[in-house]
């Protein structure tokens, strides 16, 4: 049995990881990807958590938090496209209509 | 059966002045058949109503409906309403049909007779109302009606100066006297009184119920602000300014509005709130210093004014005088000089009505303002002439016309004031009274007889002008000696109606004392029927003893009448002297008396372009300094601040991304250290 500290480890990892790419990349592919970085390492710690213990209401959560990933990535990338047609890039430094 | 119609009498002009407005462009004349009619229909249900009053309960009529709150909408006639009703739709009814013949041909006739019939509607409103408010609705319409014929002709600038001018200034006391009926209103209500259903506060019988208390300090305000309503409907200085110049408009509205009828409503009202004044005497001597004083003003400038109208219009106001004058002596002999005042009022419409249709008929034939361009009408005009001359006669207080008995009545009552209080009053009315005859008899004289002094079209008017002018006539000269006594009794006891009790309201008033009324009290117990035989005129409290005026007092009037005549003649017909031996061109006094006394000078380039003007430019500093400047630094700071904080708004979404994480680390620790420490 591995023990769950090593699973928060690695989860942690996987956050911290996606925090650094959401902030140090411009690409908003590569943004888009750091963001289900982020909510996988959530979803790894419900699992955990629900596999240490005899309860399967964790589990059940991550099946809910992967389908509304799927479709948080479906508008993501739509809005991606939308982008690209309007500016003919997606490097979101050059699109900052909303700033003061 | 025709008090029941009661409603109509305002109900059909309004109905005239409808068909008029939408209809008369088709019909002939105008549709002026319409307005004369349903003012006709008015006096008929007058007289009516006239005949039936006795029989109503408490002799008065009075019909009232809730309206809203503490409001209601009602129709009171009483004999002083009565009177006025009849006079108005009988003179009106004439000035109408005359104005038939008048306005033939004008491309507005139909807006002349719609707004005549609106005109007619209001005032008969004004003069029934029940209550103060509906009043002052009414008072409110007849100004708009004012305004809107005095500028009929309204291309011309003039004329729609003088409608400008007229609005405004009545506006003035219209402000107050709505301040007046504030100020009854609050005092009312604070009264607390438990009214029986359809007791309305503000309405007459009911603030004659319970005048007596309210606060004298108050009931003086009160009487000053309705007062100076009065003084702007009325035309009394200094308020008077706006009347000689509303002779711009057409003759007949001269002759309806600012003669006979509407001008009169300053009268009427402190006629109808006669026992607010008489419990106020401060304000009832201010009445009579005003009144007495717009006489004598008004008469010296009617002297030298060459315009018919003007002149007609400048003893307009000091007859007005006159009346305000009547009920301000009223201190010395109470209820009664109500009837005295209204007396004069009604003689008045008459006679005034009457000379300013034969100045619109000398001017329909003339084509002319200008009394120096007529002389020798008369040769051409014969019935214009006479009628004319009656008129004057009356106005000038001829004995045995109308005028000499409500003139007399009025001096002689103005002289038991004087031995009584002032004699101001006496002596200012004596002089206006010698003046009247003078500027008068001037006026006939200069226009009707001599020689043509240009060339006019010399042709006499149709007999539906003159119809109206011999009708007039007769009343003018009299309905004086005819109706006299019994009038006085009728309208001077109109208070009686309600149970108003002038000796108490005397003793609020501090001009009656306590032992008069023990003493007024006796002789009404003893024989009221022997009292009223004497002394007709009189209500049953005010004199307790009959003073007998010396002889020479008594017929002063007529030496007056009789002496002014002989001046005018003496100069203008005899040629006996000729004016410049008295005066010229550049005689100070008569310059002053030309310019009116510069009044409109000092009204307009004084007061309105220096006073008001500077006023208003130190009123807008302050606002746009201080009230605006404030609310511009408050929205300056806070649009200053926004601009500062919107600069964390930078588009680049690393830097949210960074702002949130640093914040979900700060509230990290924060949960820590309160853990550690064990706040939570």
């Amino acid at each position: 049995m591995i023990p769950v500290e090593l699973y928060i480890l690695l989860s942690s990892i996987m956050f911290t990881l996606g925090l650094y790419g959401l902030v140090t990349q411009r690409n908003g592919i590569k943004l888009m990807m750091c963001i289900e970085l982020l909510l996988n390492s959530a979803n790894i710690n419900l699992v955990a958590f629900s596999a240490n213990q005899p309860n399967a209401n964790g589990q059940v959560f991550a099946l809910f938090s992967i389908a509304l990933a799927a479709a948080e990535a479906g508008v993501g990338f739509a809005i991606l496209i939308s982008l690209y047609r309007l500016y003919g890039t997606i490097d979101l430094d050059n699109i900052n209509a909303l700033r003061w | 059966m025709f008090s029941d119609f009661a409603y109509l009498i305002v109900g059909l002009p309004v109905l005239a002045f409808v068909l008029c407005l939408f209809f008369g462009w088709h019909l002939p004349r105008g549709g002026g058949f319409m307005t004369a009619l349903a003012t006709f229909v008015g006096l008929i249900i007058s007289w009516g109503i006239y005949k039936e009053m006795p029989a109503l309960p408490n002799g008065i009529l009075h019909q009232s409906m809730p309206w809203f709150a503490n409001f209601n909408v009602g129709i009171l006639v009483d004999p002083l309403a009565i009177s006025m009703l009849l006079m108005v739709t009988f003179v009106v009814t004439l000035i109408h049909t005359y104005a038939n013949a008048y306005m033939d041909g004008d491309p507005g006739a139909a807006r002349y007779f719609a707004e005549a019939a609106l005109f007619t509607a209001s005032m008969l409103g004004l003069i029934y109302s029940d209550n103060l408010l509906q009043l002052f609705i009414f008072w409110e319409l007849v100004g708009l009606c004012s305004y809107l014929l005095i500028g009929f002709w309204y291309r011309k600038p003039s004329a729609a100066a003088a409608a400008k001018k007229a609005f405004l200034t009545t506006r003035v006391g219209d402000v107050l006297f709505l301040l007046g009926i504030v100020l009854l209103y609050n005092n009312m209500a604070s009264l607390n009184l438990h009214l029986a259903p359809g007791e309305y506060l503000l309405q007459f019988p009911v603030i004659y119920k319970y005048l007596a208390l309210i606060p004298p300090t108050q009931l003086t305000f009160i009487a000053l602000c309705l007062l100076g309503g009065a003084v702007g409907k009325s035309g009394q200085f200094p308020l008077h300014v706006w009347l000689p110049d509303a002779m711009e408009g057409p003759t007949t509205v001269s002759a309806m509005i600012h003669a006979a009828t509407m001008v009169t409503a300053g009268v009427y009202l402190v006629a109808r709130m006669f026992p607010l004044f008489y419990a106020a005497p401060n304000a009832l001597t201010v009445v009579a210093l005003v009144g007495a004083f717009t006489a004598l003003f008004a008469a010296t400038m009617g002297l030298t004014s060459f315009d018919i109208k003007r002149v007609l219009a400048f003893s307009t106001v000091s007859q007005l005088g006159f009346m305000m004058a009547g009920l301000g002596v009223g201190s010395v002999v109470g209820a009664a000089s109500v009837g005295i005042s209204i007396f004069h009022l009604i003689g008045h419409s008459f006679f005034k009505a009457l000379l300013f249709l034969c100045a619109g008929s000398v001017i329909h034939a003339v084509g002319t303002n200008d009394m120096r361009e007529m002389g020798g009408v008369g040769k051409y005009m014969k019935w214009t002439a006479y009628t004319m001359l009656i008129g004057g006669a009356s106005l000038a207080g001829f004995p045995l016309t109308t005028g000499f008995f409500s003139k007399d009545e009025i001096i002689v009552t103005a002289y038991e004031y004087g031995l009584a209080q002032s004699f101001i009053p006496y002596l200012f009315l004596v002089l206006a009274a010698i003046l009247t005859a003078i500027y008068t008899f001037r006026l006939w004289f200069v226009a009707f007889t001599g020689e043509p002094r240009s060339d006019y079209h010399k042709h006499e008017s149709p007999w539906l002008m003159l119809g109206p002018l011999c009708i007039l006539a007769v009343f003018a000269l009299g309905f004086g000696i005819v109706a006299q006594g019994g009038f006085y009794e009728y309208v001077g006891t109109n208070f009686d109606h309600y149970g108003v009790d002038f000796a108490e309201l005397g003793i609020i008033g501090g001009h009656v004392h306590g032992e008069e009324i023990t003493g007024a009290e006796e002789v009404t117990e003893e024989g009221g029927v022997a009292k009223e035989g004497i002394v007709g005129e009189e209500g049953k409290v005010t004199r307790e003893e009959e003073p007998s005026e010396p002889w020479y007092i008594q017929i002063l009037p007529i030496i007056i009448a009789l002496g002014g005549i002989l001046v005018a003649a003496l100069f203008y017909y005899l040629h006996k002297f000729d004016p410049s031996m008295v005066t010229s061109e550049r005689d100070p006094i008569r310059k002053i008396l030309l310019k009116g006394y510069y009044q409109h000078e000092i009204y307009t380039q004084w007061f309105a372009e220096k006073v008001i003007y500077g006023t208003s430019i130190v009123c807008n500093m302050i606002d746009i300094k201080i009230v605006d400047g404030a609310l511009n630094w408050i929205s300056e700071v806070l649009v200053a601040f926004g601009g500062g904080v919107r600069k964390v708004q930078t588009g680049v979404v690393q830097n949210y991304i960074t702002a949130v994480m640093l914040g979900v680390v700060v509230l990290v620790v924060v949960i820590e250290i309160a853990l550690q420490v064990g706040f939570v």
